[in-house]
């Protein structure tokens, strides 16, 4: 976070859940402009929860939910969480991207197909543009997503588990887009993520999060990255190993 | 022969041409709502809603003898109908973004909710229980102008809503959590496509019946879906599925004396066979 930048979105003391049943209270978060946030833990750790709230999709149990003016939001959801049986082509499910800068009963025009085109080259797939949806592969799917959020000229991108399904390759040049996007200025990113190596080369703040243990924990990448604070996520010793410039994570093995 | 039938049915147009025009409607409304209805995997709301329009019309006919209130005419008796139906589709659109619940176990507890009110609710009443069935499920061979106009009214009304929103609709259909993310309300668009399929299949009950719509909800859409690759065509394909089949049903079984909301059922099937063998990618 940008010290003194005034947030786009936060959240206040809130809780997060679903119905009456709250997953984690107590959390205070702040997103602004420019930022680079990765939510990290385990699978059902409630990062998904914090994600949907911080956006407005879940309302707070408990606390408040800030965003001080309109934002035009770009978003990647879980991959299983889009149906592929619908008969839209690539370029069809991108093109959902430009919906909100049309407004409510305008069609796409040709420079909504301009923006998609671009976005779905910048992922690599233009050539899938006309292709149906449901015979790409997992990670083509998922590059479409991203083209989708990328295509709605957003000030936040929102993306959550966007490389689940990729090829080592794929995964690194996704998330290559997205920094390279970031590195544009302005555009502020949080994204939801199992895998820590997948982020830790590219975010700048992380959150921890594990609603088993009670754990909410936000700070810069450097702060977050220490022993103590992977201890503390993974009820294990982890390991934060740098080469050739990047950082890899692993949990370290149990001595015998 | 067959000279002569043709010439027997064109002679006997003023019989044929309000119910004929009426299966058309219902036809090409069912097939295009059926797209939504499958995709969306709500089949089963076809059923549940004719019984609440069913459940809406004993509801004016138990008003009608208990308190001597005038509930004659067809106008106000389908307005109960639409009424229940249309609250139906509302309550089973929120439903279905439940978390507790699959959704299948609102739409199946709806469905034989009602079914057991409209059991009870006919045991009461004395003298309408025989014309139940016929207002319910209408009478493809004999649809009164009345009913005609109110169909086509619904029928562009639904036209309307679908022709301007068909983007949101579609968008909040095949990706409600994205729609969300960026800022549509998605129950409020989801009730409007309810609405449609609220409004929609009680009028089409009273033209076609019950079983064709259903049918209607659900085979055209399908087949089109195993024959076409694009949304845009599928959408057409279903709705030209819907209107052939519902204007070939009532001709066959005029010519061939046959039950006709069953023979359009039968003759939508038949157009998923071709699909079913050549299987779309």
């Amino acid at each position: 976070m940008m010290a003194g930048a005034a947030p786009i979105l936060a959240l206040d003391d809130a809780a997060v859940g679903y119905g009456r049943e709250v997953l984690l209270r107590g959390l205070t978060l702040e997103v602004t402009a420019g930022d680079f946030l990765a939510i990290v833990g385990p699978n059902g750790g409630g990062k998904t929860t914090i994600l949907r709230t911080l956006l407005g999709v879940l309302p707070p149990l408990a606390g408040a939910r800030r965003q001080p003016r309109p934002l035009r939001v770009g978003y990647v959801p879980q991959r299983d969480h889009v149906d592929a049986y619908w008969p839209l082509t690539a370029a069809e499910v991108a093109v959902m991207g430009r919906y909100r800068l049309l407004g409510t009963g305008r069609r796409p025009g040709e420079r909504d197909r301009a923006a998609v085109s671009a976005a779905l080259a910048r992922v690599g797939i233009e050539e899938l543009a006309d292709l149906p949806f449901r015979t790409l592969s997992g990670g083509q799917r998922q590059r479409t997503l991203i083209a989708r959020a990328l295509a709605s000229e957003a000030e936040l991108l929102a993306l959550d588990e966007p490389t689940n399904g990729m090829d080592p390759a794929a995964e690194l040049d996704a998330m290559d887009v997205l920094r390279d996007l970031h590195r544009g200025g302005g555009l502020a990113v949080v994204m939801v993520s199992h895998r820590l190596e997948a982020v830790a080369n590219y975010a700048r703040r992380l959150c921890f999060v594990d609603k088993d243990q009670g754990l909410f924990r936000v700070g810069p990448l450097e702060a977050m990255l220490t022993p103590d604070a992977l201890g503390a996520l993974y009820g294990r010793r982890v390991a934060v190993r740098e080469e050739g410039g990047r950082r890899f994570v692993y949990p370290e093995t149990e001595a015998r | 022969m067959i000279h002569t039938a043709w010439q027997d049915f064109l002679a006997a147009h003023e019989i044929w041409r309000e119910p004929l025009i009426a299966s058309l409607i219902a036809g090409a409304l069912c097939g295009f709502l059926g797209v939504y209805v499958v995709l969306r995997r709500t089949v089963f709301v076809s059923a549940a809603l004719t019984q609440l329009s069913t459940l809406g019309l004993i509801a004016a006919l138990i008003l009608e003898e208990s308190l001597g209130v005038e509930m004659e005419h067809v106008g106000v008796q389908l307005l109960f109908a639409l009424a229940f139906s249309v609250a139906g589709a509302l309550l089973l659109g929120m439903a279905l973004h439940g978390r507790r619940l699959p959704a299948e176990s609102g739409v199946g507890t709806t469905y034989v909710l009602a079914g057991a009110l409209v059991v009870l609710g006919a045991n009461r009443l004395v003298h309408a229980a025989h014309d139940l069935n016929a207002m319910v499920f209408g009478n493809a061979v004999a649809v009164p102008l009345t009913d005609l106009l109110i169909l086509a009214g619904v029928a562009l009304a639904c036209a309307i809503v679908h022709a301007v929103f068909a983007k949101e609709l579609v968008f909040v259909s095949f990706d409600g959590e994205t729609a969300a993310a960026l800022g549509y309300r998605t129950g409020r668009w989801n009730a409007l496509l309810f609405l449609t399929l609220g409004l929609a299949i009680p009028v089409t009950a009273r033209a076609l019946g019950a079983l064709p719509v259903f049918a209607f909800l659900t085979i055209p859409a399908a087949a089109a879906l195993l024959l076409a690759s694009r949304l845009r065509t599928v959408f057409a394909l279903a709705t030209a599925i819907g209107v052939v089949a519902a204007a070939g049903g009532y001709l066959v079984s005029w010519f061939w004396q046959l039950p006709t909301g069953a023979t359009m059922v039968v003759l939508a099937a038949l157009f998923a066979v071709p699909g079913a063998l050549l299987r779309r990618r």
